[in-house]
């Protein structure tokens, strides 16, 4: 062995290893804070800032008269934080009996809680005051309440068109998220008003900076208050609303009654419908939601926007509107009705009546066969080159007044019904098709569905003899001095207002004195309207109603819509006519009318038929 | 600059003195200064200078480190060589002092010191009176490493403060003390010695990461491989081994097989084999007299019964020590055991390349590193001055090793050459282990950081080493002749 003293060779080895290994701490230095850098610092972050979220109340909705639609009510989470609570087992017992949770769901949110031991979890969501009182009576350690908000509905009506909370779903955060403002387990307003106001009534949400210390202390910081949400006033009449309700209970359709001077929504009534204190979050929630889902006649539809129906007799008005528009057809004008209309290989039945007859009788007592003639002379205007180019001119004046089209109202979900364009029957017919083929559209039958919405608002331009605003459920939204100029601006039609006093004189003859709805009569206040009896291939006749009063400055337009109600005088008449009554005069004075419209049986064995399958 | 005190035999008090080393470790103790002050600073005092603070007591200790320097290199510098055992025998006694009712128990550890308000580690100051008694004993007339008897009174010396460390419960500062072979490398310890050290430690490792059988399998196919490597010149050998192989493993396969009735699998028939070629080689080193090869079935054999014995080491060994190796080698998902290891990474990768600026890295300052101004204290470099920092670190304590390497290197005394070795090995040891634990590459171990770390006894004990060093180099008639300069 060398003298140890002039051995280089060693000492190269060793300083050669220093060097590597200070060199190596160096490029792991490096890996570490160059390469991995951003997301350590990603970490250091999440370390010790926590932002908490604040969440403001959410915005109350009133009806037209001040009354509560929505309203907020404070309950209770009772948490529990598994650090603090007592480690020699708590009486569950006793819980079970002030929270009326059952032993099994506690041991298991136990179970759930304990999982974070030193953060609070909730044990039993969504306590009533009184319970709470209890717990603070209890003084359990580790277990303490706190407030949030749920909603609660004070008159039990409009489950469909006032919509309801729920917690924000995975596909909506997903997929509908696009502004960030929703997190998970956040509520976001589902259906009717709730989802259509949802960002008056939400507010914003409020941001505080935590800044967290590892030994578990921290301070707070506000970043952003939270902005309450605003409260609406709804045009809805809570009354007139409950009243509908009560008089559509046990059949399927809709009522829906519009202010025709504002295009305000005072009733949308659709039927089955649902308490929707049902569907306030909490432990009943998903159960009940569930039930109404599968439930054979629907309840969480809301007919009245979204379930297009044939219009029938009701539509004869917009023909005979067109007809005398066009010049096709006067007044005088006199037809014979021969139990019906024959022409060519086209038969149109119709019910016993004097004939011939004009204009006025013909709205009066629901003639098709002249209503007939009348469409038939509007296709087959000599103005016209061909049939076909009538039936444009006369879908453009469907157009207008709301029939094929979506309203725009704010209420969701709102369909356009069926008025199909000429190409439909070009192609159907291979451009071989005239007055005749399309007949059975005059009498509203056939090509043409549209919603008890658009009936009303057929109501309403009649009412308002030519023009419309769009219908709308709120009218006034806090902090804001007028509602969307869309609901603010009428829209005009192409009849002259003198054809709607010609049409509304067959109205009011039809109620007043030898029509259709003569149970629509009340004394002074000169009620127009015009019955519907729409054929359907699945049971008896559809009935259908609509009306408006009084007949000069009228103050409600109002259409009816039950689902085989058999005549159009049968269901949707009195019920029309009592809301109107109700309305006009805040009283009843036909308590044998309500009884016989609840009373009233009608055959829905079509519904039971297809729950079997 | 060294020339005046080589040239003239006048002692001056600097005379000599190697400026660099001085310069060198003057940084580093003012970086540690910052360090510590960022890491305990707590803004809402309201006096700054309040002796409760830590970076107040490490001004103080920081002074102190200085005057003692001073006093190292003002005392006669031959009086190292002449009191080294005395040294060391103090030095240990106080070390023995914390089992009487003086000694303090932090950290679960007995290796503190209560005195007054200080408190001392003193195993910290007895590296420097090892150094200087192993040093001492290695500078004898006739010594060599080669020597098993020397080796061995060597390796007692040593053996001592670690065995006083294991009691303490305080093992990570015993282990300084392995970094002596480091030393005994230099000092021309036998490559055959060191070769198969490194191989056992890294068998050790790899014992807890990889099941038995794997491992048995690796080492089985490495020592026939090696085996046939050896014989590679001797073809007829060769073809004799593969013989013989196929032969006596077939026998062995047979007879176990057969008389005993045994399901017979892949790791049995690998055994077979093996047992089988070690006969064969066995035989054939016996013939050929080949030394070398009688060396690795030693070293296989030894490697064999290794594998369990680190598994009964280990269960040994304290649980939380247990942990701390588990959590090292990615054994153990639990947040609160990788919490330390975890927040320290955090720290030091979050600092980016120029760190988040003096007194303002959260990590530290929320006090999400544990032991964030002693055992921890790279991460505050790490956050707070980045990559940049860190590597201004790693070249100064790089730089400062390699200067006491090479003032042992240009010693004409073995005394002063194994001291400065010493000295070198401890630092190099502390920065990897103490570095390493921080960017989560070493198991944690409560090691200081030299010079940077808070902690009087830690910056004294390193000063002393560091300064015995400058003035055994500075002592004229103990100088090389010839100097080159780095």
């Amino acid at each position: 062995m060398n003298n140890p003293r002039n051995d280089t060779f060693r000492h190269q080895v060793l300083r050669i290893i220093v060097c590597l290994v200070f060199i190596g701490f160096g490029l792991f230095a490096g890996y570490l804070q160059l390469i991995e850098g951003n997301s350590y610092i990603d970490k250091a972050e999440n370390n010790f800032i926590r932002y908490i979220i604040t969440y403001p109340p959410r915005g109350e909705v009133f009806d037209r008269n001040g009354e509560y639609l929505i309203q907020n009510k404070i309950c209770y989470d009772l948490m529990v934080v598994p650090r603090e609570a007592p480690r020699n087992g708590i009486d569950t017992v006793r819980l079970s009996k002030i929270t009326n949770e059952s032993m099994k769901r506690l041991k298991r949110s136990f179970a759930d809680a304990r999982r974070n031991w030193r953060t609070a979890s909730p044990v039993v969501k969504y306590l009533s005051a009184e319970a709470k009182l209890k717990m603070d009576e209890w003084n359990l350690p580790g277990f303490y309440t706190v407030p949030r908000t749920v909603r609660q509905y004070p008159r039990n009506i409009g489950g469909n068109l006032l919509g309801s909370l729920s917690e924000v779903s995975q596909n909506f955060l997903s997929k509908h998220n696009h502004d960030g403002y929703y997190n998970i387990r956040d509520y976001i307003g589902e259906q009717g008003i709730e989802s259509a106001y949802e960002k008056e009534l939400r507010g914003e949400k409020g941001r505080i900076r935590r800044n967290i210390y590892a030994n578990h202390t921290s301070t707070d910081e506000v970043e952003r208050e939270p902005v309450p949400g605003k409260n609406l006033v709804s045009s809805i009449d809570a009354r007139l609303q409950a009243f509908a309700e009560e008089l559509m209970n046990g059949k399927i359709g809709s009522v829906v009654a519009i202010e025709p001077e504002t295009g305000e929504i005072l009733v949308m009534a659709s039927s089955p419908t649902f308490d929707p204190n049902e569907l306030v979050i909490g432990r009943e929630r998903g159960n009940n939601y569930m039930r109404l889902l599968y439930e054979p006649r629907r309840p969480l539809f809301n007919r009245a926007v979204t379930s297009p129906q044939p219009p029938g007799s009701t539509f004869k008005l917009l023909n005979g509107l067109i007809g005398l528009q066009e010049g096709v057809l006067k007044p005088h004008y006199r037809y014979s009705c021969n139990k019906g209309y024959k022409a060519g290989n086209v038969k149109m039945g119709c019910h016993e009546h004097r004939s011939p007859l004009d204009l006025d009788y013909a709205i009066a007592t629901s003639c098709n066969a002249y209503f007939c003639n009348v469409y038939r002379n509007i296709l087959e205007n000599k103005k016209y080159e061909s049939p076909k180019q009538g039936y444009e001119a006369w879908r453009n004046y469907v157009e207008e007044f709301g029939f094929g089209t979506k309203l725009g109202t704010d209420i969701p979900g709102e369909r356009r019904g069926t008025l199909m364009h000429r190409d439909y029957y070009d192609k159907l017919y291979r451009r071989s098709w005239n007055a005749l083929t399309v007949l059975s559209v005059s009498i509203g039958q056939g090509e043409i569905l549209s919603t008890t919405l658009q009936l009303a608002n057929f109501a309403a331009i009649i009412a308002n003899r030519g023009y419309y605003y769009t219908p709308h459920i709120i009218k006034q939204i806090e902090g804001q001095d007028s509602i969307d100029i869309k609901y603010r601006t009428p829209h005009y039609t192409s009849v002259e207002k003198r054809h709607f006093e010609t049409i509304i004189k067959g109205m009011w003859r039809g109620v007043n004195v030898d029509g259709t709805c003569q149970t629509a009569k009340l004394k002074g206040l000169d009620v127009c309207g015009k019955t519907g009896t729409a054929q359907n291939p699945l049971g008896d006749d559809h009935s259908t109603f609509i009306s408006f009063a009084p007949r000069n400055n009228p103050k409600i337009a109002i259409a009816v819509y039950v689902e085989h109600g058999i005549w159009g005088s049968t269901a949707a008449v009195p019920i029309a006519s009592l809301i109107e009554e109700l309305y006009l005069t805040d009283t009843i004075t036909r308590p044998w009318l309500v009884d016989y419209v609840k009373n009233l049986e009608l055959d829905y064995s079509i519904y039971d038929r297809r729950r079997k399958k | 600059m060294t020339g005046a005190g080589r040239n003239s035999n006048n002692i001056t008090l600097f005379g000599g003195v190697d400026w660099w080393t001085v310069i060198l470790y003057i940084t580093l103790t003012i970086i540690g200064f910052v360090a510590v002050f960022s890491a305990s600073y707590v803004e809402e005092s309201e006096n700054f200078w309040s002796f409760s603070h830590e970076y107040i007591k490490h001004l103080v200790w920081l002074g102190l480190s200085y005057a003692i320097a001073l006093f190292i290199l003002l005392i006669d510098r031959s009086s190292w060589h002449k009191y080294a055992y005395i040294i060391c025998a103090v030095t240990l006694l106080i070390v023995l002092m914390t089992f009487t009712p003086l000694g303090k128990t932090v950290n679960g550890a007995r290796a503190w010191l209560g005195l007054g308000g200080f408190t001392l580690q003193p195993m910290e100051i007895a590296k420097v009176g090892i150094s200087l008694a192993v040093a001492r004993l290695m500078s004898k007339y006739g010594f060599s490493v080669d020597h098993p008897a020397d080796m061995f009174k060597a390796l007692c010396i040593i053996a001592v403060p670690m065995g006083i460390a294991v009691l303490q419960n305080d093992t990570g500062s015993g282990l300084v003390f392995c970094s002596f072979l480091f030393m005994f490398y230099r000092e021309g310890l036998n490559h055959w010695i060191c070769v198969p050290i490194i191989f056992l430690v890294a068998l050790l490792i790899l014992s807890f990461l990889l099941t038995p059988g794997v491992l048995l399998i690796a080492l089985i196919v490495i020592f026939t491989f090696s085996a046939g490597m050896l014989m590679r010149n001797r073809w007829k050998a060769c073809i004799k081994y593969v013989v013989w192989l196929f032969f006596v493993s077939t026998i062995l396969f047979l007879v176990f097989a057969v008389a005993l009735n045994k399901d017979v699998n892949y790791y049995d028939c690998l055994l077979y084999t093996t047992v089988a070629s070690i006969v064969v080689v066995i035989v054939y080193a016996y013939r050929a007299n080949l030394r070398t090869l009688y060396f690795l079935i030693l070293l296989f054999f030894v490697s064999v019964i290794c594998l369990p014995t680190s598994d009964m080491v280990f269960h040994h060994l304290k649980a939380h020590q247990q942990n701390r190796i588990r959590t090292f080698l990615g054994q153990v998902d639990d947040k609160d055991l990788l919490y330390n290891v975890n927040q320290s990474k955090i720290a030091i990768g979050s600092g980016g390349f120029a760190g988040k600026g003096f007194l303002k890295g959260s990590q530290i300052r929320y006090g999400f590193v544990p032991e964030k101004h002693t055992d921890f204290i790279f991460c505050t470099i790490g956050e707070e001055f980045g990559f940049l920092g860190a590597l201004v670190l790693f070249s100064l304590m790089a730089l400062l090793i390699l200067r006491l390497m090479r003032m042992g290197d240009r010693q004409l005394e073995t005394f002063g050459r194994v001291y400065c070795y010493c000295v070198a090995s401890i630092l190099f040891f502390h920065c990897c282990i103490n570095i390493g634990m921080t960017m989560g590459v070493v198991p944690v171990m409560g090691i200081p950081l030299p010079f940077i770390s808070y902690g009087g006894s830690s910056l004294l004990g390193f000063t002393m080493l560091v300064f015995i060093a400058i003035a055994l180099d500075a002592s004229p008639t103990k100088r090389q002749s010839t100097l080159r300069r780095w």
